[in-house]
């Protein structure tokens, strides 16, 4: 099974009536997807993360743990406690204690475990009673007679116990992640498009009728609305979409990690435009293999042949996504023209493209 | 979470403006029925200028749409603060801008309108007129090649701009002249940070 990094901050696991601990626990999910995208919101106060990748990329489980510790020291000023073992349930237990189980260690883990973490007060009670204290000692009670003895939701704990389903029922929030979406304003798009206040208001009527209009006037394409993701770079993160087409929930796929810092162009181009680079003495500067520029940029050259001077560039930043598979490999570079302009542009199969405009 | 009254909002006459750029505007709002010209060389940052010009509004519950802006970075957009679930992009018009434009005078707002040519007389006139009548804001992104060829109630005219960097691009800072009609007569030469490091507009 899979070692997972439980991520618990108590503060944030109840929620309060201004909704302050939905959006700062957003806030946490946000900053630690930057790290890893597959970072799994569980219920408020605790997210997971596979392990794996994000130990294979920054070198090892403890500086995913540092990263993450610093993350959340820097969103909200919080300690998080940390914990690694493989399945949901020792995870959260592991997080509470802090500790990082190494693989195979979470059997004996769980094992040690007082009867309470499973969280059923008649079968504490009556485990004591029968001379059994800790998880391990209820793991070894035969299956029939914990059926003969015990309701079924009983029979649950003990398949949790001995380690054959890796979470506890209710352990999971099922509508937190609805919660976050409306949180985000991702439902809230599309042709059932509903004020943020929860009904449509006249002004919401009005909009919708005068896009009515504009796409009648200019077909499918004509009109359109943002949406936003997770990712990685702007022309990731942002989508544009035909004012209403069904929204689709596109945050599983979001491409990490880190984000391109700093501001993101104010024009991010749809279609990206294919251009050049040249050194000083006019030859192609290209990406190397080791994700470098194999010279500084000295010009910009566009494919009808317009040349732009560069006084400034900085880069390359790769992009290599999910490098374990076969993803886009891309780098970008920002450049600093001699008319004051910046721009964003972007090195994908073996060519410049220019992708956004900071106008 | 704060109810917000929108019906009352639309009784005002101003629509709200975020900071820096309230501060730059007489009222501290745009004023309803006006046309503002957001002038600049491209590249100087007219379109960030005009697009924060959304951010307050938007966030209060008003209804926006940008007509004519080929490619809006609404990363950049939401940085600068503006609420895209109440933004309509209308983004390649073609030879319809003005009709686009009308079309979405009952909608919204605000009202962006990036013209790709010169704007004629007539067209501006009309649509002018019409947004007086209905009392919304009408926010033109002009540029040497394209001018509006009548005079705006209020006027951002970006003359320089300069960016701060270190590893990357972290920040620009604009210096615009804010003029207008009447009390908005010289308001004078500004210096703003947009984008600042995190992407918002800020005064300096």
């Amino acid at each position: 099974m899979e070692r997972l990094l439980a991520l618990w901050v108590e503060s944030l696991s109840e929620e309060r009536p201004d909704g302050s601990v939905l959006r700062d626990y957003l806030r946490v999910l946000d900053a630690v997807e930057v790290l890893c995208p597959f970072v799994e919101p569980v219920r408020l106060g605790l997210c997971t993360l596979p392990l794996r990748g994000p130990s294979r990329f920054f070198g090892g489980d403890e500086a995913v743990l540092a990263a993450v510790r610093q993350i959340v020291r820097d969103v909200l000023g919080l300690d998080v406690a940390l914990g690694v073992a493989e399945g949901l349930f020792c995870a959260e237990l592991a997080a509470r204690q802090e500790v990082v189980l190494q693989a195979g260690q979470t059997t004996a883990f769980r094992r040690v475990q007082p009867l309470a973490v499973l969280g059923h007060k008649e079968l504490a009670t009556t485990g004591r009673r029968l001379g059994i204290y800790s998880v391990g000692d209820f793991a070894d009670l035969d299956a029939a007679r914990v059926a003969e003895r015990f309701s079924a939701a009983v029979r649950v704990l003990h398949r949790v116990a001995r380690g054959e389903l890796a979470e506890l029922p209710g352990q999971r929030d099922t509508r937190l992640r609805a919660r976050l979406r409306s949180a985000r304003g991702e439902d809230v798009m599309g042709d059932e498009q509903v004020s943020f206040f929860g009904q449509r208001s006249a002004g919401d009527d009005r909009a919708r009728a005068a896009a009515h209009r504009v796409r009648h006037r200019l077909g499918p394409e004509g009109v359109l609305v943002a949406r936003l993701r997770g990712g990685r770079a702007p022309e990731d993160r942002a989508s544009l979409a035909p004012w209403g087409s069904p929204s689709c929930d596109e945050r599983d796929d979001a491409p990490w990690p880190g984000r391109l810092a700093g501001p993101s162009p104010i024009t991010s181009l749809h279609q990206p435009v294919a251009v050049e680079l040249r050194d000083d003495a006019d030859g192609s500067v290209s990406m190397g293999a080791r994700g470098s520029l194999s010279a500084a940029p000295a010009s910009l050259v566009f494919a009808h042949g317009s040349r732009r001077g560069i006084v400034w560039f900085a880069g390359p930043w790769p992009l290599v996504e999910r490098w374990w598979a076969s993803g886009r490999r891309r780098a970008h570079v920002q450049v600093l023209l001699d008319s004051g302009e910046a721009m964003l542009l972007s090195a994908e199969v073996g060519r410049w493209w220019l992708v956004g405009i900071y106008d | 979470m704060a109810t917000l009254r929108p019906v009352t909002l639309a009784k005002s006459r101003l629509v709200p403006l975020s900071e820096p750029w309230a501060s730059l505007t007489p009222g501290g709002g745009l004023r309803r029925g006006s046309t503002v010209v957001v002038h600049a060389q491209p590249g100087l940052g007219g379109l960030s200028v005009g697009l924060s010009l959304l951010s307050e509004a938007s966030a209060k519950g008003h209804w926006a749409a940008v007509v004519g802006v080929d490619d809006p970075g609404v990363v950049a957009m939401s940085d600068l603060g503006v609420d895209l679930r109440r933004v309509l992009f209308v983004p390649r018009p073609r030879g319809a801008w003005a009709e686009a434009a009308a079309d979405l005078l009952d909608g919204v707002d605000l009202l962006i309108v990036r013209p790709p040519s010169r704007a004629s007389h007539g067209a501006a006139r009309k649509l002018m007129d019409r947004v007086r009548e209905r009392g919304i804001v009408l926010i033109v992104l002009t540029e040497p090649r394209a001018p509006w060829p009548l005079p705006a109630d209020l006027s951002f005219h970006l003359i320089s701009s300069r960016w701060i960097m270190s590893s990357r691009l972290d920040a620009r800072y604009v210096t615009l002249r804010v003029s207008g009609r009447g009390e908005a007569q010289h308001r004078g030469e500004h210096v703003v940070m947009v984008p600042d490091v995190r992407g918002r507009a800020v005064a300096r």
